[in-house]
């Protein structure tokens, strides 16, 4: 009996496990639908997002790379010829050789330019001055203004005679240049411009700025530190990730310069002796003026390469100097 | 229950998406309630001026029958070219465009316009100027209609003639005429001019124009072969360089950069006494420079007997690959470059249109200088010249503007700027 009670029991306690086994299982599935469902609103919601990626952006993307091997034509051509384009652009395009070399030149004036320029002002903006939120609008006013009309107000600014810019120059005796009329003008006058709208990098830094603890200039203060001195040690290495997004950011965006010369200079065409014929304009008339778009195809590709390149050095060099604060920069 | 709703919301978000990207083909009716066949008409002409024009032209020919329902849709400048590649190749063009006269071959070597010669017989092609006619075949067929061209004039300031002591109804014929009467128009206050009587390259002109002007008439393509490099084409060069010396380069500058805003013509403003520009320049003269005394001459021949020799552009109108209704946009494209609605245009424009039965009728319908600047620039079509692109050089302009750039920056001399091009351009040959 005691036995078989004890098996009742033992069946008992098997039953009760087996039952709790049971919920616990009937739980986890439970649980795990409702975290498929979840998941399944999650996907549907950025599904426009994954639909529009696919479709809109890595499907050309691949479509381009697959053109960049071909001659097409957009409507009527598109036969295989290997690498054709590309040791087009190195062997018989001398525009693709003035347009790199525009491009890189604006390149490696305007990303130091800019970044300093807009550090610049966010230091003198950051000041606890009566009337500063005024300035802080009205630096950061230009970033607000769109594109074309901003560049037809520059080409006034910068006619030779009676732009407002030569005039000043005039005052301090200096005969100003003809600026876009002059080849050896036209990329300095457009650097001049992007400088304008440093706002936009400003308020970044500005913002960054705001967030430094005063503890530390407090600290540097008793220790005596010259302003100087506290922008070099403290503020520089506060702001420094910014730094870092905004020097890739405007590397990459100076690259891709194509609107200025679209519009400033006559009919597009990158003149005055092609000295604004950047890599994205000569891109341009490639596919739409004489429908090669198969060899602008394969310029993008290359430029895509090019920015990644320096991307990659920029982010490994960004290692040394980049501060985290809070972390190790991992 | 949040969760069914969020996934509801969800699935609409993707079914908006998705229609949004097939909608449009099928929204677009491609008939009207009545019956009628739509036919989409893309133009550029949506300024205040050209569009009730253009429109009234559509009303006309929509209301002349009961078949075809025309539809305008204005694109900008620009724009409108690039939108009609894309939509031919997407397969979905519109069925009527205005596009640029010189580039017909290579959108026919392209394969992005319809071949219109089933519909085109040569009674049709006679009424049009035949130098405008050439430049919409390719390969022994016709692929555009032309609708419209320009030709330039010169005009010049009578009352700065009778100041300068030179006969206002005797323009000069010569460029060396020209020159000596710009030297008598100039006005200069110690270091600073203050009228300019002429300058080659200010207006709608370019040096390209003097090249060919120089050259009787010879582009720089003739027949397949470069005809860049060529004794009066340097001459031509030179001789702008001459202008640019003796004005020098700061007035030069000067004035050239205050034209760039187009708000002050400078001949209007009777800064400049003498201006190359084509005919229409005539509404900016009639609406901004009612007291302006002006005339109107053919551009300087080179040398007497030379030819007076005007560069001329324009427009035609096409049929983009794969449009829908081929049949009812030629009938459209027929009515719109016949005389009733060419003439229209020309009376209102004072345009040249192609169709010459319709410019010589626009004629009598003008008075006063309206008339005398529009028969001067009629007449100028027999010494317009046409320089289609063409089809084994297309690009060919982006090669040869900075060789001229650089020469007239003084960077490198004629000979050597023209003799580049021309190694330049050949190796580009397709």
């Amino acid at each position: 009996m005691k036995s078989s009670d004890s098996t009742l029991v033992h069946t008992e306690t098997g039953s009760k496990v087996i039952r709790e086994r049971q919920t616990a299982e009937a739980a986890r599935t439970k649980g795990l639908s409702r975290k498929a469902k979840d998941n399944l609103a999650g996907y549907l919601f950025i599904s426009p997002w994954i639909i529009g990626f696919l479709g809109l952006t890595l499907g050309p993307l691949l479509f381009s790379l697959a053109a960049s091997f071909t001659d097409y034509n957009i409507t009527s051509k598109m036969n295989f010829i290997g690498l054709e384009n590309y040791k087009r652009m190195f062997t018989m395009d001398d525009l693709f050789r003035t347009s790199l070399f525009n491009t890189l030149y604006y390149v490696i004036f305007s990303v130091p330019l800019t970044t300093a320029g807009a550090i610049l002002l966010a230091v003198l903006l950051n000041q606890k001055i009566k009337g500063m939120k005024f300035f802080r609008t009205i630096y950061y006013l230009p970033a607000v203004l769109s594109g074309v009309a901003v560049y037809f107000l520059w080409m006034q600014l910068l006619s030779p005679s009676t732009g407002l810019v030569n005039t000043m120059l005039g005052w301090f005796g200096i005969d100003g240049p003809a600026w876009l009329f002059d080849p050896e003008w036209t990329k300095p006058a457009l650097l001049l411009m992007k400088m304008w709208s440093v706002g936009g990098g400003m308020l970044l830094y500005l913002a960054i700025m705001q967030g430094v603890s005063p503890q530390m200039y407090e600290a540097a203060d008793i220790e005596g530190a010259s302003p100087w001195q506290k922008f070099y040690h403290i503020t520089l290495p506060m702001i420094s990730p910014i730094i870092f997004f905004d020097v890739i950011t405007s590397t990459i965006g100076a690259f891709q310069i194509f609107q200025e010369a679209y519009v400033m200079t006559e009919n597009g065409s990158g003149g005055p002796g092609n000295s604004l014929l950047f890599y994205n304009l000569h891109m341009w008339n490639n596919a739409f003026e004489v429908f090669n778009m198969g060899y602008a195809s394969a310029m993008a590709w290359l430029l895509f390469i090019i920015v990644m390149i320096l991307t990659a050095v920029n982010m490994k060099l960004g290692k040394r100097w980049v501060h985290y604060e809070g972390g190790d920069g991992k | 229950m949040k969760r069914g709703l969020a996934i509801i919301v969800a699935v609409f978000m993707l079914i908006g998406l998705l229609a949004g990207c097939s909608g449009e083909q099928k929204a677009d009716a491609e008939k009207t309630k009545d019956g009628k066949v739509v036919v989409d008409f893309w133009t550029f002409w949506g300024s205040e001026t050209r569009r009730p024009i253009i429109e009234k032209i559509i009303d006309d020919y929509n209301n002349s029958q009961d078949k075809v329902f025309v539809k305008h849709t204005f694109l900008p400048w620009g724009d409108i070219w690039t939108k009609n590649l894309a939509s031919v190749a997407a397969g979905n063009p519109a069925d009527v465009i205005i596009n640029d006269i010189n580039t017909v071959a290579q959108r026919a070597e392209n394969k992005q316009v319809e071949d219109l010669s089933q519909y085109i017989d040569d009674s049709f092609k006679q009424k049009f100027y035949p130098h405008l006619w050439e430049t919409v075949e390719y390969e022994g067929k016709s692929f555009a209609v032309p609708f419209n061209t320009d030709t330039r004039l010169l005009f010049y300031n009578k009352t700065a003639f009778k100041e300068a002591g030179l006969d206002p109804e005797k323009p000069p014929a010569t460029w060396a005429e020209l020159e000596e009467y710009a030297k008598k128009l100039d006005v200069k206050d110690g270091d600073r001019y203050e009228r300019v009587g002429f300058y080659p390259l200010w207006g709608s002109v370019g040096a390209s124009s003097w090249m060919t002007n120089a050259d009787s008439g010879k582009g720089f393509i003739e027949d397949g072969e470069l005809t860049i490099n060529t004794p009066k084409k340097v001459e031509a060069l030179n001789w702008i360089l001459d202008w640019k010396e003796r004005l020098g380069e700061n007035t030069v500058q000067a004035f050239q950069a205050e034209f760039g805003s187009e708000q002050a013509n400078p001949f209007i403003a009777g800064k400049v006494a003498m201006w190359v520009d084509v005919g229409t320049f005539y509404t900016q003269l009639r609406d901004y420079g009612q007291d302006v005394d002006f005339g109107v001459a053919p551009i300087p021949a080179n040398e007497e007997g030379s030819g007076n020799w005007s560069e001329g552009g324009g427009f035609v109108v096409e049929i983009p690959k794969g449009a829908k209704h081929p049949e009812e946009a030629m009938d459209f494209i027929k009515y719109l470059t016949d005389v009733e609605a060419q003439k229209y245009w020309s009376v209102k424009n004072y345009d040249n249109v192609a169709n010459i039965e319709a410019a010589e009728a626009a004629l009598n319908e003008l008075e006063g200088p309206d008339k005398m600047v529009y028969e001067a620039s009629v007449k100028n079509l027999d010494q317009t010249k046409m320089f289609p692109v063409p089809v084994e050089y297309p690009d060919y302009h982006s090669r040869l503007n900075p060789h001229i750039d650089n020469a007239l920056l003084g960077k490198t001399s004629p000979e050597k700027a023209l003799e580049e091009a021309e190694e330049d351009i050949e190796k580009m040959k397709k």
